[in-house]
C-alpha cells in the first residue's frame, strides 16, 4: 500500500511536469488519490501524505506566482494545495475515528469473551491481559481485589507505593507522562476497575507513545467496562457455586430424611418388641395369677418377676421421654447436689455384679475424688447404661473394667467403661451417640433401640461433662465420661 | 511492569533544572567583552564559539545532570570550539579541527548515541529524511527564488561539513533534541514538546547572524527547519538514538551548502 501511494504520488507529480498548463494542470488534481488511499490505510497517516502531496506540487505553484503573480492558474494552484491539505487532515481524522471506534467496539466484545467461561480469576486475567495487550499497543497489566489478596497479571508483585496500588485506593485514574528508569519516556495510565463495591482493580497501560486525553477517556470506559465484566463473571461463579452447594445439601438432607425415616421405622419395630417382651411376661403372670392359685413362695418369685418386668417397662419408657425431650431441644431434668462420684459408680457396679452372672465386673477407683455436682440418680443410669451395653456387646465369660480417676486438667473426674468386645468401627465412633444409630455388628450381636448412649450423652452434656469413645488393643471398647469437679 | 512493581515519586525536576547559568554569564560576558574591544572577525568568531559551547555544554548538563563536573562544560566546549574556530580561519583545512568537538563528547558520554541495528536504522532514516529534504529544498529554491546547484570546492565542502558535523548540527541537535525535546517529552505529549523544541530550533536560525535576513529566506528557512525539527524530533523519539536527527541535519545542510544565487 506504502509503495501504491508514493507510486501515485510520483504518478502524479510527473504527470503535472510534463503538462504545459503547469501548476493549473487538471493533473493537480491526481494528488487527491494518494492522500485518501493513506487516509483509509493509516487514518492519519492521510495528514503525511498530504503533506508530502504540498511538498511535490508546491514547486510547481509557487515559481508560478514569482512569476506570473496572483493568476486564475495560481490561484487554481493554491486552492489545489489547500483543497489536498485539508482533504487529508479531513478523512485522516474521519478515518481515524472510524477506525478508532471500530478498534474499541471490537476489544470490548474480546474483553467479554476473554472473561466468559469458569475460569479462576488468575486465568481469567492472563487471558484478559493478552487481548488487551495485542490490542492497546503497549505493556497492559492488572491488579485486581480477590477478597484479602490482589490477583495480578503481568507482574510477580505489587509494590507498595506504586502507581497501581495509588489508584486502588484512591480509585481516581493516574497519568503518568515519564515513569523514569532511564532512557526513552515510557507513559503509563492506569484506570480503576469499579465494581459494586468500589474501586475493584487496577488496568495499567505501559508504552513508549502518547496516550492522548481522548485515549485516556477511552481507556476509563474501557476499566469501567472490564470492571464490571470481572464482576460480572465473579458473580455468576458464585451464583453456580451457590446453586451446588445448594444442590449438594439438600441431597445431603434428603439422604439424612431418608435414614431417619429407615431408623424410626427400625425404632418403632425395635420398641414394639422391647415394649413386647415385658408387656408378654406382664401379661402371663397376670393371667396365671388370675387363673392359678400359687404357695406363698411361688407368689413371691411370680411378683418379682413382675416387679423387674414393670421396672423394665418403666425404663423404657423413660427413655423414650428423654429422647422426646432430647429431640425437642430440651435438657433433661435433674436434682443436682454435691456428689461422691465414687461412690455412685461403685453402687452402681455392685448392683449389677449381683445381677449378672455372665460377665466378670472390676471396678478401680483411684482415691480420693474431687467432688462433683451432680443428680445422683442420673449419674446411675449413665453408668449402668455404659456397663449394660458393654455387657451386651461383649463376649460372655469377658470381663468389663470400670474405673474412676480424678483429672487435674480441667479438675474433674474420669469415669472408663471398657470391654473386651469387638469393638467399634472407626467411621461408627463418632456416631454412636446420635439417636437410633446401631452399628452394622451391633445390630447383629443385640436387639436395641439405638437410644441407650444418646439418652447417656444428653444427661453428660446437661452435668456439663463430655463422653467419647474409642477402640483399645488387642480389641475392645472405651468408654470414657469425664464430669467438671466442684470449684 | 514499572507500575506495578515498582514504586513511583513524582519528579519535582523543572524543565530548566540544572542549566549551567554560571558558566553560560561567563560566557555572555566574554561575547560581551569582545564584541566591544576586540575587532568585529574576531567578536565574531568569538560570539560563535560562545553561542555553540553554551548551546552544547547545556545539553551536557542537562543529560548529566547527577554529575557536578558538567557545570562548566559550555566553557570547555566553547574554548574547544574557539580553538577549532581560530584553527579554521588561520590553517587550510584547519576546520577539520572542529571534528573534535564530536569526538570529544563520544568520549565523554558514548551512551548518547544509540548502539546496535537500532542505531543504524534510526541513523539511515534520518539521512533518507535529510535527503528528501535537501532535495526538495534544492528544487523549490532553484525554481522559486532563482537559486543555482553550484557545487562548491572540495575544500570548501569539507571545511563546511566539519563545521556543520562539530559546531552547527551538533550543537543544535543537541541541545533542541537531546536535551530540550527530551526534557519536554518526559512532561508533555510528543505535540507539544517536539512544538516547543522546533519553534526554539527555529528561533535559533533565524537570528544566526550568517542567514541572510531577507523575507523569501526567512519564510523558507522557517518552512524547511520547521520541518527537519520536527521530523528529527519524531526521528528522536521513535528511535532513542541522536544519530538520526544529526544524519538529516547534515544532510540538509549539505544540500543548503550547494545553493548559491
Amino acid at each position: 500500500m506504502a509503495a501504491c501511494v508514493v507510486l501515485l504520488l510520483a504518478g502524479a507529480t510527473v504527470c503535472v511536469a510534463l503538462s504545459e498548463a503547469g501548476a493549473g494542470s487538471l493533473w493537480r488534481h491526481a494528488y487527491h488519490a494518494p492522500v485518501v488511499l493513506a487516509a483509509l490505510r493509516w487514518g492519519m497517516g492521510g495528514v503525511l501524505a498530504a503533506l508530502a502531496a504540498v511538498l511535490l506540487y508546491s514547486p510547481f505553484v509557487l515559481p508560478a506566482l514569482e512569476r506570473q503573480g496572483p493568476s486564475p492558474a495560481v490561484l487554481e494552484g493554491l486552492v489545489t494545495l489547500a483543497l489536498v491539505l485539508g482533504v487529508g487532515v479531513s478523512s485522516g481524522a474521519l478515518a481515524a475515528g472510524f477506525r478508532r471506534e471500530r478498534a474499541r467496539h471490537d476489544t470490548l466484545v474480546a474483553v467479554q469473551r476473554a472473561v466468559d467461561g469458569e475460569t479462576p480469576l488468575e486465568l481469567t486475567l492472563v487471558r484478559l491481559r493478552a487481548c488487551l495487550e495485542a490490542r492497546l499497543g503497549g505493556a497492559v497489566g492488572l491488579a485486581v481485589r480477590d477478597g484479602e489478596r490482589v490477583a495480578l497479571a503481568g507482574a510477580a508483585v505489587l509494590a507498595p507505593g506504586s502507581p497501581a496500588v495509588r489508584v486502588l485506593a484512591t480509585g481516581a485514574p493516574l497519568y503518568i507522562a515519564d515513569l523514569g528508569g532511564g532512557g526513552r519516556p515510557r507513559r503509563a495510565f492506569v484506570a480503576p476497575l469499579v465494581g459494586r463495591g468500589g474501586t475493584t482493580g487496577a488496568l495499567v497501560l505501559e508504552r513508549r507513545d502518547d496516550v492522548g486525553p481522548g485515549e485516556r477517556r477511552a481507556l476509563l470506559a474501557l476499566a469501567a467496562h472490564v470492571g464490571l465484566a470481572l464482576e460480572n463473571a465473579r458473580l455468576a461463579a458464585r451464583q453456580r457455586r451457590f446453586a451446588e452447594e445448594l444442590a449438594e445439601k439438600v441431597t445431603a438432607a434428603t439422604r439424612h430424611v431418608v435414614e431417619m425415616d429407615r431408623l424410626k421405622s427400625d425404632f418403632v419395630a425395635i420398641a414394639s418388641h422391647e415394649l413386647r417382651t415385658p408387656l408378654t411376661a406382664l401379661q402371663g403372670f397376670s393371667e396365671l395369677l388370675a387363673t392359678r392359685r400359687f404357695a406363698p413362695s411361688e407368689l413371691a418369685r411370680v411378683g418379682a418377676i413382675m416387679n423387674a418386668e414393670t421396672e423394665r417397662l418403666g425404663r423404657i419408657v423413660a427413655d423414650f421421654l428423654d429422647l422426646a425431650r432430647l429431640e425437642r431441644g430440651l435438657a433433661p431434668p435433674l436434682r443436682r447436689m454435691r456428689v461422691d462420684a465414687g461412690a455412685v459408680v461403685s453402687e452402681a457396679v455392685e448392683v449389677l455384679r449381683r445381677a449378672r452372672t455372665t460377665h466378670a465386673l472390676e471396678f478401680f477407683c483411684q482415691a480420693p475424688l474431687p467432688a462433683i455436682e451432680a443428680d445422683p440418680d442420673a449419674l446411675d443410669r449413665v453408668v449402668k447404661n455404659l456397663i449394660g451395653n458393654a455387657v451386651k456387646y461383649s463376649p460372655i465369660g469377658s470381663c468389663v473394667r470400670v474405673a474412676a480417676r480424678p483429672q487435674s486438667a480441667p479438675p474433674g473426674v474420669e469415669i472408663t467403661v471398657e470391654d473386651e468386645g469387638p469393638g467399634i468401627a472407626e467411621a461408627d465412633l463418632a456416631r454412636v451417640f446420635e439417636p437410633y444409630f446401631r452399628t452394622a455388628g451391633g445390630a447383629r450381636v443385640a436387639v436395641g433401640a439405638g437410644l441407650g448412649l444418646a439418652v447417656v450423652k444428653s444427661l453428660v452434656d446437661a452435668h456439663g461433662g463430655s463422653i467419647h469413645a474409642q477402640n483399645v488393643a488387642p480389641h475392645g471398647t472405651r468408654m470414657t465420661l469425664i464430669l467438671p469437679a466442684l470449684p | 511492569m514499572r507500575a506495578l512493581e515498582h514504586a513511583y515519586t513524582p519528579s519535582r525536576a523543572g524543565l530548566f533544572d540544572a542549566t549551567p547559568v554560571p558558566a553560560l554569564a561567563a560566557l555572555a560576558a566574554a561575547w560581551s567583552l569582545a564584541a566591544l574591544i576586540l575587532p568585529a572577525p574576531a567578536a565574531r568568531g568569538i560570539g560563535l564559539a560562545a553561542a555553540h559551547g553554551g548551546l552544547l555544554g547545556t545539553a551536557l548538563a542537562w543529560t548529566a545532570a547527577e554529575r557536578p563536573r558538567e557545570r562548566w562544560a559550555p566553557l570547555a566546549a566553547a574554548l574547544l570550539l574557539g580553538a577549532a574556530t581560530l584553527s579554521a580561519r588561520l590553517l587550510p583545512l584547519g576546520a577539520l579541527a572542529y571534528l573534535a568537538v564530536p569526538a570529544w563528547l563520544l568520549w565523554r558520554h558514548h551512551g548518547w548515541w544509540g548502539n546496535g541495528l537500532r542505531h543504524v536504522t534510526a541513523t539511515l532514516a534520518g539521512a533518507l529524511f535529510g535527503l528528501l529534504l535537501g532535495l526538495h529544498l534544492l528544487v523549490n529554491a532553484a525554481l522559486t527564488l532563482g537559486f543555482h546547484v553550484r557545487p562548491p570546492r572540495a575544500a570548501d565542502f569539507v571545511a563546511w561539513f566539519a563545521y556543520d558535523l562539530g559546531a552547527n548540527v551538533l550543537a543544535a541537535e543537541m541541545f533542541f533534541r537531546a536535551g530540550l525535546f527530551v526534557r519536554a517529552h518526559r512532561r508533555w505529549s510528543f505535540t507539544a514538546a517536539a512544538a516547543l523544541s522546533t519553534a526554539a530550533s527555529v528561533a535559533r536560525y533565524l537570528v544566526d547572524p550568517l542567514l541572510p535576513h531577507t523575507a523569501e529566506i526567512l519564510a523558507g528557512a522557517t518552512f524547511y527547519l520547521g520541518l527537519l525539527g520536527a521530523g528529527n524530533c519524531w526521528l528522536l523519539a521513535r528511535h532513542g538514538s541522536l544519530g538520526g536527527p544529526l544524519a538529516a541535519g547534515l544532510i540538509f545542510f549539505a544540500a543548503y551548502r550547494l545553493l548559491a544565487r
